[in-house]
């Protein structure tokens, strides 16, 4: 096949259509990075929470005398050993438990001793807190650190239960602040990707109008529908290209500057994302699998399918109607 | 060559069909008018034998193929065995008359060595040797419609169709386009001429095929235009 008319034809159209080309350059490179930064964040929150969630725990307290607990589980002073074998066996008897470990009074208030910053609280002749104030404590680690309702709620209204103490709690608004972010950055691409749908789909129709009279002509005599798209499905591919090499550049600076230099150094006990998430970005996307049971297939849907995919499949449909044969 | 078994074609609204049950057999290397007033079919006919139509019903036959079941991918290759020129000769203004006829051939993948080759030889034969360099804003309509021809003609197609050809020319232009015609026909390739042009079709006297309200109503060998004209 001679291609010389085809990269003649590529030329022309991408000067003539020069600021359709630019507008679709821009939206697409703004859109794929912010889906590109929802993916990070994505792995992100994934990484923390595989990394800290196995660590996070449970922690039951039982009663002791005097108990402040407002939950009238404590109404008979302190727990009983029958109390508390009954709340060991129901906290075992739950599927989303992995392991409990019981701490005695002594042994928490033993630990309680060795945090310096406490000693206020502990020394002297007629101290805040005694080991009698300590509470007994069941600390519970579970099989799947996402889901710990079904033992809370076990637990929750059993005699000698004080209170339970969730520590995922914690993490709670680091996670919320994740999901926020990566949510927004989806939501906005979305639309900017449909901005950009639009606008592919304008320049095509614009292009094609230029062309009309060669493409009426080749019709005639008798060039290959192939042969008449080519010069559209490279100016969309071009654009494509560029639009992902800006997208690249910027999520790179992104995970050098941003998350490398500052926030790895900065907070330093959650892992944080690398350059192997960015180029698992680039080129996998987010972990999507087609939908048929047992067959695992994965979909790529990283930055360097997305964009081609975005300009090329309107490019193909609309020269399909425009350039009819 | 080009056949039409009992062709029907129906245009989507109220009204009679552009053609109605067709019938016409065109042999190879023949020279064929197709003339009737304005609206009786002939455009459609033409339209039909490119595929850039599909009947209604019936079958049209173009080189022994049935067309009309033939599927779309092959459609240029259908369309590379048939030249076509229009009565508004639709020249590339931007590329010099070598160029529009290299169109032809660059854009069905032909070889630069060949089209170097061909290209000089056809505008021999069409007269325009020496204008191969202008541009068709440049040229007089009897110059721009032999452009036309010569793109029409240089894959030698077997079929040339040519719808009106003359209908913007002088009458004395035409003639040389006749000429031209009659020329191409000798080499073998099969002419169909759609027209509205008395003096020609009786002055060159070839088969006549006669369309009126979409029915064929004369099939004369070396007929004139018409008595009622």
């Amino acid at each position: 096949m001679q291609l010389r008319y085809v990269f003649t034809e590529l030329r022309s159209g991408l000067r003539r259509n020069l600021s359709m080309h630019l507008a679709v350059v821009l939206t697409l490179f703004v859109s794929l990075t912010l889906a590109g930064c929802g993916m990070l964040l994505q792995r992100q929150a994934d990484k923390t929470a595989e990394a800290l969630g196995n660590e996070l725990q449970i922690l039951v307290n039982l009663c002791v005398n005097d108990d402040p607990s407002d939950t009238g589980n404590c109404e008979g002073g302190a727990v009983t050993d029958q109390q508390s074998q009954d709340i060991r066996a129901a906290i075992e008897a739950s599927p989303e438990v992995a392991s409990v470990e019981f701490q005695s009074q002594e042994e928490g208030f033993a630990e309680f001793q060795d945090v310096p910053e406490y000693e206020p609280y502990f020394e002297g002749p007629d101290p805040v807190i005694t080991v009698d104030d300590w509470p007994p404590q069941y600390w519970i680690t579970l099989e799947d650190p996402e889901r710990a309702d079904g033992v809370v709620s076990a637990v929750t209204g059993l005699e000698g239960v004080s209170s339970i103490k969730d520590q995922r709690e914690t993490l709670e608004p680091v996670f919320g602040l994740i999901n926020a972010l990566k949510y927004g950055s989806w939501i906005a691409s979305a639309l900017l990707l449909l901005a950009s749908l639009l606008l592919v789909a304008n320049t095509i129709r614009l292009a094609a109008l230029a062309r009309r009279r060669e493409i009426g002509i080749m019709r005639l005599v008798g060039a290959s529908t192939l042969y008449i798209a080519l010069p559209f499905l490279l100016e969309a591919l071009v654009t494509a290209v560029i639009g992902v090499a800006l997208a690249a550049g910027a999520l790179a600076a992104f995970t050098k500057f941003a998350i490398l230099d500052g926030l790895e150094n900065a907070i330093q006990f959650v892992p944080w994302i690398g350059w192997e998430d960015f180029v698992e970005t680039l080129l996998t996307g987010p972990d999507v699998s087609l939908p048929f049971s047992g067959v695992d297939v994965p979909i790529p849907l990283g930055l360097v399918v997305l964009g081609p995919a975005l300009t090329l499949i309107p490019t193909l449909l609309l020269t399909r109607k425009y350039i009819k044969v | 060559m080009i056949r039409f078994e009992k062709v029907t074609k129906s245009y989507p609204g109220p009204g009679r069909p552009a053609l109605d049950q067709v019938t016409v057999d065109i042999d190879k290397g023949e020279f064929v008018y197709l003339v009737g007033q304005s609206g009786s079919g002939k455009s459609t006919a033409l339209r039909l034998v490119l595929r850039e139509l599909r009947p209604s019903s019936g079958r049209v036959y173009v080189a022994g193929k049935e067309i009309n079941r033939m599927a779309g991918w092959k459609v240029p290759r259908l369309r590379r065995q048939v030249g076509t020129v229009f009565q508004d000769f639709r020249l590339l203004p931007n590329k010099t008359v070598a160029e529009n006829v290299a169109f032809a051939l660059q854009v069905i993948g032909k070889s630069r060595r060949e089209i170097n080759r061909v290209v000089p030889e056809t505008l021999e034969v069409v007269g325009l040797k020496d204008k191969a360099g202008r541009l068709p804003d440049e040229l007089s309509g009897g110059e721009q419609q032999r452009v036309a021809v010569a793109r029409a003609f240089v894959n030698r197609p077997m079929i040339l169709i040519a719808d009106e050809p003359t209908g913007n020319l002088d009458p004395a232009t035409s003639v040389g386009i006749m000429n031209l015609l009659e020329e191409i026909n000798r080499t073998g390739t099969t002419v169909v001429m759609a027209t509205h042009d008395h003096g020609l079709v009786d002055q060159f006297r070839k088969r006549v095929v006669e369309l009126e309200h979409g029915k064929v109503v004369r099939d004369e060998a070396a007929g004139s235009y018409g008595f009622q004209h």
